[in-house]
């Protein structure tokens, strides 16, 4: 009898309420859950939601200095602002805290001028001194300077509130760039610091546009405006607001759903996945301002060490194919002097002229490969003098899906002209220690960015950052130095004549079609998508006043001081 | 009652060195993986910064060229003092700052979600036994083990876009909503219960089988055994029977795999965590991985390390009262 009740117990309320009490509880939470969204909605203007980072909980930090970028995005480019900002789609600086510079003693010495009427966000003016500060503070603290600015500055001395004194120990005009682009700091606040380098900063005191931190948990913050800020009537956005998407995919499901107002991510197929869910709002704008994308190869090994081949292997990739396949139609090829539409006035006209090495012409790199003395094996491979067949890897990072399926094109392209190569993917450290210490065959990489080519061609060819094969390079992965290069950065270093930097940026570009020391694939495109449902005049193709991804900080502030609510 | 003490102590000396063991292990295979930290976070800025930054970066985050063994004596020092270091992702965050808000999260979901699958599937998995061949029995296990066979992120993913994207019933991420202050208050609590429904509905379905086939399985034996029959005849209430007799020694096994299930829980649902943004100790492994933050990476497994050998020793404490025969 007692077993009977039993099993009813067990087989029909067990079952029974599992399922009544799940189904009461799913219902009372989806209730409660929108109960809470609609309250939420009734608060206040509507916030600006910026997608950039990707993390999976946000931390504290606010200081603009430290090198690592584990500062909140925001940091450099809307809380703390720089002297000039460049802007990369007009190539013109402009004047932001400073209104002008000038240099003197033969380019030994930087006059700026410090804009009047800024006052920090506690009220307190902003003055030459915090400029000066700013900067000795980084020459007590190597760890503040990454871009290695007391290596050529002598002294920075404020001479009244509003004029700065740059002295410096060499001449080194591409210098001004660095110091333009560093963020200011208020010195009534960070001289009673006791460890810069490890302060978090957590409630920033600065000139910018954004400046109060309204809320800050680990999966949202929210950021006010600046109540002192010097641009009258500016920002137009109220707040803005940040969610932590641990991912891309997470970032563009917010994207597509509309809960993102402007991001910065690689969306395949954006036209349909994006665009197509709402076109009247949804809009992207790639320009091309970034540098080039390369396929290195290292010239220590015999065979990629001859000039002719990698111009060869150059003509055997079809550039076309990789953008369609591997880039959804983004961006465009190279051109031959690896100088992206950004930077497309410096280009020469010789060296674009003697580039013909980046067309697709299998026929022509067939006949260069036969002529430099590699003849096709019985299995249709070149061989080297000693009989073995041509093999090479093509490193890629693991999961960079993009460039795989480019490493692939390659690798068929390469076949045809009788090059076996194979497509190996590593985890990123492992990647990128092998390509640092030159410990690769064949890798696809970015190249160093800048307002000018000098730094692209000074990593690319110069011999100041080689390193011998088994120790890490931090650029020039592929091993490559030329005298002459290196005397023009040099002189490049020196001037501040227009046309004499033009000059030399056109040798550069010269010796770089002539000897190939990396073969350029496709521009790097700048990924920027924007939602015009709740707030309008970002930069597009028509109103280029900036660039609009977010992710070219100081840049961004050109933006942020634009953007207004519908 | 002596010897269960020096039982209790022998074991607890064993995991002393078991912890050395794997703390030292923790210290050394982190940097045999190729590249430094410094050189990942420059190259993540790819090309932005210049070549000159690395002399800052190593400066900023303390990277020395001191022999590996003079280092690995300062991490031993630094561990005794609770020191865990600053993250190098996370700079200048200290690990054990960063470690503790994405523990408690942890401990939530992958708690909960076990301490639910632990005993509803024990449950099930005794009832299943004493009525064998009823329609639980034939029903619930082949249905369990075929969720089961799922791997947890697919299922997780599966839910995520039904539930989530498509009737938008719970929400696509995160551990609470913008709406809420976390802290002590109801809302608070209701909307991490919530949020945490969905991942842990997965985890639940995907383990509960285990749990539910191994008690069954155990049961069964018991329920085979000769005092079985005897407190049959003695006519004790069948209740009784299931519960005091066979169930109490069909689940020794089942409560050694929820000692060490209970371990592994701080190493976080990693998948599941990743697939609902939830700010969890699985996702902070992959990110210290990736950027090759040793400190951090040291501090989580040390975390990992502690909570599988601690919850094994309370294991052994409860089988010690759960089975006599070890009090010998």
């Amino acid at each position: 009898m007692k077993d009977k009740t039993f099993k009813m117990f067990s087989f029909h309320c067990v079952h029974q309420y599992i399922l009544k009490l799940s189904s009461a509880v799913l219902i009372c939470f989806i209730l409660i859950f929108n109960n809470c969204v609609q309250h939420e909605k009734t608060t206040g203007s509507p916030p600006f939601v910026i997608s950039q980072e990707q993390v999976s909980s946000f931390v504290r930090n606010f200081n603009p200095l430290i090198p690592s970028g584990s500062s909140r995005w925001p940091t450099v480019s809307g809380i703390y602002e720089p002297l000039f900002i460049y802007n990369s789609m007009t190539g013109i600086y402009v004047p932001w805290l400073a209104t002008g510079y000038e240099w003197k003693d033969g380019n030994l010495q930087l006059d700026v001028t410090i804009r009047e009427n800024v006052t920090w966000s506690d009220g307190q003016p902003f003055t030459a001194y915090d400029v000066s500060y700013t900067f000795n503070l980084k020459k007590t603290n190597a760890a503040l300077d990454p871009r290695a600015s007391w290596g050529y500055l002598k002294s920075v001395e404020a001479i009244n509130d509003h004029l700065v004194r740059f002295k410096f120990l060499r001449i080194f005009v591409p210098g001004l760039h660095a110091l333009t682009e560093q963020s200011i700091i208020p010195k009534h606040i960070w001289e009673n610091i006791d460890d810069p380098v490890k302060f978090t900063n957590p409630n920033p005191v600065a000139t910018g546009p954004f400046t109060e931190i309204l809320r800050f948990d680990h999966q949202i913050w929210e950021l006010g405006r600046n109540p002192h800020y010097w641009q009258e009537g500016k920002p137009a956005v109220e707040r803005l607001r940040f969610y932590a998407y641990p991912t891309n995919e997470q970032a563009t499901i917010a994207l597509i759903n509309g809960e993102v107002d402007w991001a910065g991510n690689f969306i395949p197929a954006i036209d349909r996945v994006f665009v197509g869910r709402d076109p009247e709002n949804h809009h992207y704008w790639f320009p091309r301002v970034g540098g080039s994308i390369f396929l290195y190869v290292n010239t220590t090994k015999q065979f990629l060490d001859q000039v002719e081949v990698r111009k060869a292997i150059s003509l055997a990739i079809n550039r076309e194919l990789i953008v369609r396949v591997a880039m959804y139609d983004y961006t465009i090829p190279a051109h031959p002097t690896a100088l992206a539409d950004g930077l497309a006035p410096w280009r020469s006209p010789t060296a674009t002229e003697n580039g013909d090495w980046v067309e697709y012409d299998i026929e022509r790199a067939n006949e260069m490969l036969d002529n430099a003395g590699f003849k096709k094996g019985p299995n249709g491979i070149r061989l080297l003098p000693d009989g073995k067949e041509l093999f090479f890897d093509i490193s890629i990072v693991s999961g960079w899906s993009d460039w795989i399926r480019a490493a692939q094109v390659i690798s068929q392209n390469l076949k045809l002209v009788g090059i076996n190569t194979r497509v190996k993917t590593r985890d990123f450290g492992a990647w990128l220690s092998s390509m640092q210490n030159g410990e690769f065959d064949m890798g696809i990489a970015w190249t160093e960015k800048g307002p000018t080519p000098y730094r692209l061609y000074r990593g690319l060819m110069s011999s100041e950052f080689l390193k011998p094969v088994g120790e890490t390079a931090e650029v020039n992965w592929h091993r490559f130095a030329s005298d002459e290069v290196d005397s023009l950065c040099v002189a490049f270093e020196k001037t501040s004549d227009k046309e004499e930097i033009k000059q030399i940026i056109y040798r550069m570009q010269e010796i770089f079609v002539d000897n190939a020391p990396a073969i350029p694939l496709f521009a790097e495109p700048s990924w920027g998508q924007y939602n015009t449902k709740r707030f309008t005049n970002f930069p597009t193709e028509k109103n280029p006043y900036a660039q609009i991804s977010p992710n070219y900080p100081p840049e961004n502030l050109l933006v942020l001081v634009n953007v207004e609510p519908k | 009652m002596s010897t269960s003490i020096q039982y209790l102590l022998r074991r607890l000396g064993f995991y002393a060195i078991a912890a050395w063991a794997a703390l030292t292990l923790n210290f050394f295979i982190p940097r045999m993986m190729p590249g430094d930290p410094a050189s990942i976070i420059f190259a993540r800025f790819r090309g932005k910064l210049n070549p000159e930054a690395m002399v800052a970066l190593r400066e900023t985050f303390g990277l020395t060229d001191e022999p590996l063994l003079g280092q690995y004596f300062t991490y031993l020092k630094n561990l005794l003092s609770g020191d865990l270091g600053i993250s190098i992702a996370y700079f200048p965050q200290p690990v054990t700052e960063i470690i503790s808000t994405a523990l408690l999260w942890t401990i939530f979901l992958a708690g909960t979600s076990l301490i639910i699958s632990f005993s509803l599937g024990t449950l099930l998995g005794t009832l299943a036994a004493w009525k064998r061949g009823g329609r639980l029995d034939s029903f619930l296990p082949p249905a369990l083990a075929f969720f089961g066979a799922f791997p947890y992120f697919w299922l997780a993913m599966v839910a995520l876009f039904t539930f989530g994207f498509g009737l938008g019933w719970f929400p696509l991420r995160h551990a609470y909503g913008d709406a809420v202050t976390p802290g002590f208050n109801l809302p608070f609590m209701i909307d991490a219960i919530y949020h945490a429904f969905l991942p842990a509905l997965t985890m639940v379905m995907v383990s509960l089988g285990g749990w539910m086939l191994s008690m069954r399985n155990t049961m069964i034996t018991t329920l085979g055994a000769d005092y079985i029959t005897f407190a049959r005849a003695k006519g004790l209430p069948s209740k009784m029977v299931m519960l005091k007799y066979a169930a109490r020694n069909a689940i020794l096994p089942n409560f050694t795999g929820f000692g060490m299930a209970l371990g592994f829980v701080l190493s976080g649902a990693l998948l599941t965590e990743i697939i609902f943004s939830y700010p969890g100790q699985g996702y902070l492994l992959l990110e210290a991985v990736r950027a090759q933050d040793f400190p951090l990476m040291q501090g989580l497994f040390m975390t990992i390390t502690l909570a599988v050998l601690g919850a094994n020793w309370l294991v052994d404490i409860a089988i010690l009262f759960l089975d006599p025969r070890t009090r010998r």
